[in-house]
């Protein structure tokens, strides 16, 4: 696959946002409560395709997890269950959780090709660290590069 | 050791070919290898049928579930279907103007579409080598109509790029041929390619050329009136004293090859595709409430399979009547057919082998999602002259498909506004996933505005569906990859003593109606020959 050219949007959006701010500063100084939103919820998107931008663990937590563990970290079942984050015993194991994140667990898809293991570190110790959880133990991404499936792809 | 031996995998043997051989050859050997076929339907399914009074459970009202229903009724099976929703079809829906449905989390979709537009959040197209699905839609008698995937009067669109100003794909398409032929005539002209070519073919491939990517007697891909032919007009022919014609002009072959526009293209590339392909009128749905009007009274809905229990001699399949937390009852068969979607069935307690019961917990689901947005006027067709076909973007709402219905009719008329799945390889479905539907709506707006201005003005309402907040499939299909196939795929789909598990996850056509139809077949047929052996 060739690589795609660097996604832009963001930036043009934020440039576009501040020149329109430049440009109304006299008459609205401030960025309304809805642009402020809307930002914030654009910032749920990658900012390449490819792989994830965000850095921090909420923010990956935001555009990822968060679909199927919901806002709060509790999941939902009906038919079928998706786990809850609270109460969880195997969320003791940090070496567990970021595994699962890397390679996926039963029907949930692994993200090893699209997060690095700085970002799988700092959603790991996101996940076990609120939500309820209070693991005082974090894990280094030199670990989690430990954790990496062997790169068998051919 | 003096020699190693050679192994390719399959991917490693496929990419060489393509290497050395081209497209074609390597397309040739994945469909030797098994991959990339067309169907497999050769025909009505035909089944001897049991010597003896046989009951066969079924789990799962779906297409394959209700195929398998259909044609083992039909061959003398007593049959009785499990359905989990208070509905057939299962990812073979349509939402329209009035309908409810409570995802994961307790977010309520709501669709108050005013208009008759509808939204297939699922299968939403048919290609016209899925034979199954087109035989039966013929025997049910659904109506079907074209369904364009290919406009070339829609967009490709990048925000970077032209000013963020959205180009015709027709336009785009034209200038890369154009371009590449330019080239590969410069290429020819030169002698650098006298290897590769005799000065026989390359008389031949420059006349081709020349009329191919419309170059001027110089081999130039320029502005011209025969260009204005193939590519349109700037100022289109008229009538009496309108104004003379002006061709288009071109876009420079860096820009196009900076912009990403020219992959974009490469979104209709695929055999799945091709021109023409078609749609049930009125909603996919269409297809799925044609099986039930044979079947329905074959189903027992609000069942929440448990367990899957099994021995020699038959299943026991304990359900909750009424959903999670209803009262436990019991069905007892000589046969089970699963259609259960493995991302479920993994979670239930089930008698089978152990590596059954790996291959069910090996593959994941996909993410996808879709959002609908409905509005006063089809501004698209009105200002954009654009019926029907799909625009694609760098943005994250991916594509906008247009409705291939109801054209130029005045009223509410609804897009299909964002859509991806996890297969292209994109991040963007999972974070649209995440979000509350109203938060989906709003991004869809946000981000599509740029690309259509007038949905300010004309946006009416929104729906939208995320397939991971999907309590009975927790994500939208079986993403397998060449591994998992190679270590999983046959034993899931084996015989395991009573049951047999069937549904697009047990298909080379993972996602596709076709798939699930030909995995029913497919098991239903080694069933009537196990019961027949």
């Amino acid at each position: 696959m060739p690589r795609r050219p660097l996604y832009t949007y963001l930036m043009l959006a934020l440039l576009a946002a501040l020149l329109a701010v430049a440009a109304l500063a006299q008459e609205a100084p401030e960025p309304t409560v809805e642009d402020d939103a809307m930002q914030r919820l654009l910032a749920r998107f990658s900012d390449h395709p490819d792989h994830f931008t965000q850095t921090s663990g909420e923010a990956l937590y935001r555009a990822t997890c968060q679909a199927c563990h919901m806002e709060d970290g509790q999941g939902d079942m009906g038919a079928g269950a998706h786990p809850p984050l609270t109460d969880n015993p195997k969320m003791n194991s940090r070496h567990f959780v970021a595994g699962v994140i890397l390679t996926g667990y039963h029907g949930m898809p692994g993200f090893a090709d699209v997060m690095s293991d700085e970002q799988v570190a700092a959603v790991t110790d996101y996940v076990r660290s609120h939500f309820g959880n209070d693991y005082p133990d974090m894990i280094t991404p030199d670990e989690v590069a430990n954790l990496r499936p062997p790169d068998n792809a051919d | 050791m003096t020699s190693t031996r050679f192994n390719p995998s399959r991917r490693q043997l496929l990419a060489m070919i393509g290497k050395v051989a081209g497209g074609a050859a390597m397309y040739q050997a994945m469909t030797s290898l098994g991959f990339a076929q067309t169907s497999g339907y050769s025909g009505a399914v035909s089944l001897q049928g049991p010597r003896e009074g046989r009951r066969v459970l079924i789990l799962g009202a779906g297409i394959a579930g209700m195929a398998a229903a259909y044609e083992m009724r039909r061959a003398g099976y007593e049959v009785r279907i499990l359905e989990y929703q208070a509905r057939q079809g299962g990812r073979c829906l349509t939402l329209r103007g009035g309908d409810r449905y409570t995802e994961m989390g307790g977010h309520e979709i709501a669709c108050d579409f005013q208009g008759d537009g509808y939204f297939n959040p699922g299968p939403w197209r048919l290609p016209v080598h899925h034979r199954a699905v087109f035989d039966y839609c013929r025997r049910l008698g659904v109506p079907l109509q074209p369904f364009i995937n290919k406009n070339n009067k829609a967009y490709l669109h990048s925000a970077s790029a032209f000013d963020g100003q959205p180009q015709r794909i027709g336009h785009v398409e034209t200038d890369m041929r154009g371009h590449v032929s330019e080239l590969l005539a410069k290429s020819l002209n030169q002698g650098d390619l006298d290897n590769a070519v005799s000065a026989e073919d390359r008389e031949k491939l420059l006349e081709g050329l020349k009329e191919w990517g419309v170059l001027d007697s110089d081999y130039r891909y320029s502005v011209s009136d025969d260009l204005g032919e193939v590519r349109g007009w700037d100022i289109r022919p008229g009538g009496g004293l309108m104004a003379e014609k002006s061709p288009s002009q071109p876009n420079d072959l860096s820009p196009l090859l900076q912009s990403g526009l020219w992959e974009q293209l490469f979104n209709f590339n695929d055999y799945l595709f091709e021109p023409p392909m078609f749609e049930p009128v009125g909603g996919m749905d269409a297809i799925t409430d044609a099986f039930a009007r044979d079947v329905s009274d074959l189903i027992r809905f609000n069942a929440r399979v448990t367990r899957i229990a099994q021995n020699e001699n038959g299943v026991s399949i304990t359900y909750e009547d009424g959903g999670r937390g209803g009262e436990m009852r019991e069905e007892t068969a000589d046969w089970c057919l699963c259609t259960i979607p493995l991302s479920v069935l993994v979670q239930l307690d089930v008698d089978c082998s152990d590596a059954m019961r790996r291959a069910i917990a090996a593959v994941p689901y996909a993410s996808a999602f879709k959002v609908a947005l409905e509005f006063r006027r089809r501004f698209w067709e009105q200002d954009d002259w654009i019926m029907g076909g799909i625009s694609y973007t760098d943005l994250p709402l991916v594509q906008i498909a247009y409705p291939n219905y109801g054209f130029l009719s005045d009223g509410p008329a609804v897009l299909q506004a964002a859509y991806d799945t996890a297969t292209a390889g994109r991040t963007f479905t999972y974070s649209w996933s995440s979000m509350t539907p109203q938060e989906r709506i709003e991004a869809a707006l946000e981000l599509g505005r740029q690309i259509h201005p007038q949905y300010d003005a004309e946006f009416m309402s929104g729906t939208s569906w995320v397939w991971h907040r999907v309590d009975w499939s927790l994500g939208c299909y079986g993403q397998w990859t060449d591994d998992l196939r190679d270590e999983h795929y046959e034993t899931l789909c084996e015989i395991d003593n009573r049951l047999v598990l069937a549904g697009e996850h047990c298909s080379h056509i993972p996602a596709w109606l076709e798939g699930s139809l030909l995995s029913a077949l497919d098991a239903i047929k080694r069933l009537d020959q196990r019961e027949n052996a």
